[in-house]
């Protein structure tokens, strides 16, 4: 009896609020660009369907050409942050622009230093 | 010569118990030893005891009466009740007339008075429970259970062919078993599967119910008991006991449960189809005509919506409502631009 009791405020608890896992949560990113870089993939997110929409009317050869022009007015409107070619892969841990592989998300000297500590799964050091 | 003298009350006891009104007869056919006389005894008491409720509703010189009988089955058994006195001490009044009866069967007869009076008035309480017992409900009748049963018989084919089952394990010139001996266990077996099957199907609905087993209903108790909102104790009370109780995993096993659980790891056998619930057939997602019922039907935007809708048919990653939802963009987009397009 106390029991179910238990079990059911327990789970109207974890709808209420988040359970506590006790795991090391990400607070901060790594520096600001970084957070920009957050802050442009979810804008392209969100205006990723409307993007799609009309670009498809504008890179068109049936559609009236005055129709097309409004389309791209309407577009280059759009705020700048929503574009997708604003962003740029990052290394996860590091930041760093270039040198990211992006299978790991990683830059190379990060990516190095946990392969040579075989934390990498399925990694080695190729010699042929 | 005064347990002879007893045993014959007794058969005159259990003869009148079993019928109140003709008592003689019995006498003359219950002729046989003294252990019969106390099977017959025994199982006379047992009738009473189902037929007590019967008897309770005669007046009180048909209760002095079954008194007197009482009285004489116990003297047949004077070694037995010795641990009824117990039930003396049991505080349930008993009718005053019984209670009298009692006393003066007990001052007619020559042996120890009081202790037959304990004694008598200890089986009547007996009694009394037993028919409240009934009166309730709550006795199994065991001849009703009986009743039903059946004695299942082998047909003498079937032991027959069992016993040859077991016999039979013939050797061929190899040395290997032969096949038949197992073909006809497996169908004797087979056999048997399907009586016992069949007088399942055949008893399990008929007959009286024996109220053996109480109906468990506890859903109501549980239904009523919900509360609109958990109070901020209960949340913290929940959250503080599911802190305690979870262990830190002991093994990569139990790691990999909790992961499961927590939805890090994905549930194996992989399904492709996790989180996806399109409940919608193949022929919603390919003849979406129907959605293009708000644009004209010539022009270049006709020509293009069909394409887009071509395009979309073949898009297995898109639910069926954002195909919709798509091209109600086109719609609401096209309508917004009409005047633009009447330049045109």
């Amino acid at each position: 009896m106390a029991a179910a009791a238990l079990c059911w405020a327990l789970r109207a608890a974890r709808q209420v609020l988040p359970s506590p896992c006790p795991r090391q949560v990400r607070s901060y990113y790594v520096d600001w660009r970084m957070l920009r870089d957050v802050k442009r993939r979810k804008m392209a997110y969100e205006h990723a369907d409307e993007r799609l929409r009309i670009n498809a009317i504008r890179k068109n050869s049936i559609l009236p050409k005055e129709l097309q022009e409004v389309a791209d007015k309407e577009i280059a409107a759009l705020p700048r942050d929503s574009c997708p070619t604003r962003i740029r892969n990052r290394c996860v841990l590091t930041s760093r622009p270039r040198g990211v592989k992006r299978r790991w998300r990683l830059s190379r000297i990060v990516f190095r230093h946990f392969a040579d500590h075989a934390q990498m799964s399925g990694v080695q050091r190729s010699m042929w | 010569t005064s347990s002879v003298l007893s045993k014959d009350k007794d058969t005159s006891a259990a003869s009148k118990e079993s019928t109140p009104e003709g008592a003689a007869k019995r006498q003359e056919e219950r002729a046989g030893t003294p252990k019969q006389h106390l099977l017959d005894i025994i199982g006379n008491m047992k009738v009473e005891v189902s037929y007590r409720k019967k008897l309770q509703q005669l007046k009180a010189s048909e209760s002095k009466k079954q008194a007197m009988n009482e009285l004489e089955g116990l003297d047949s058994e004077g070694s037995v009740p010795q641990g009824i006195t117990e039930d003396t001490q049991r505080g349930k009044p008993l009718n005053p007339e019984l209670v009298k009866a009692a006393s003066a069967v007990a001052s007619s007869l020559p042996h120890n008075k009081k202790q037959t009076v304990s004694d008598l008035l200890a089986q009547l309480r007996r009694h009394e429970e037993t028919t409240d017992k009934q009166k309730k409900g709550g006795t199994v009748n065991i001849r009703n259970v009986i009743s039903e049963m059946t004695v299942k018989r082998q047909s003498p084919a079937q032991r027959g062919a069992r016993i040859s089952g077991r016999i039979s394990l013939q050797l061929d010139e190899d040395g290997r078993r032969t096949r038949p001996a197992r073909s006809s266990a497996q169908s004797v077996l087979r056999n048997t599967k399907y009586r016992f099957s069949f007088l399942v199907y055949r008893s399990l609905k008929v007959g009286k119910r024996l109220n053996i087993f109480t109906k468990a209903s506890t859903e109501p108790e549980h239904a009523l008991k919900t509360v609109s909102s958990p109070t901020i104790w209960d949340l913290e009370f929940a959250k503080e006991v599911a802190a305690v109780t979870a262990q830190p995993p002991r093994n990569g096993f139990e790691e990999m449960i909790q992961w499961t659980k927590e939805g890090i790891l994905w549930e194996f056998p992989i399904d492709n189809e996790v989180g996806m619930e399109d409940d919608a057939e193949f022929h919603e997602h390919i003849f979406l005509e129907k959605h293009l019922e708000g644009f004209p039907k010539e022009g270049p935007i006709r020509h293009f919506m069909e394409l887009v809708i071509c395009g979309l048919s073949k898009n297995p990653y898109l639910s069926v409502k954002q195909k919709v939802e798509h091209i109600e963009w086109f719609q609401k987009y096209f309508e917004e631009k009409k005047e633009l397009l009447q330049e045109i």
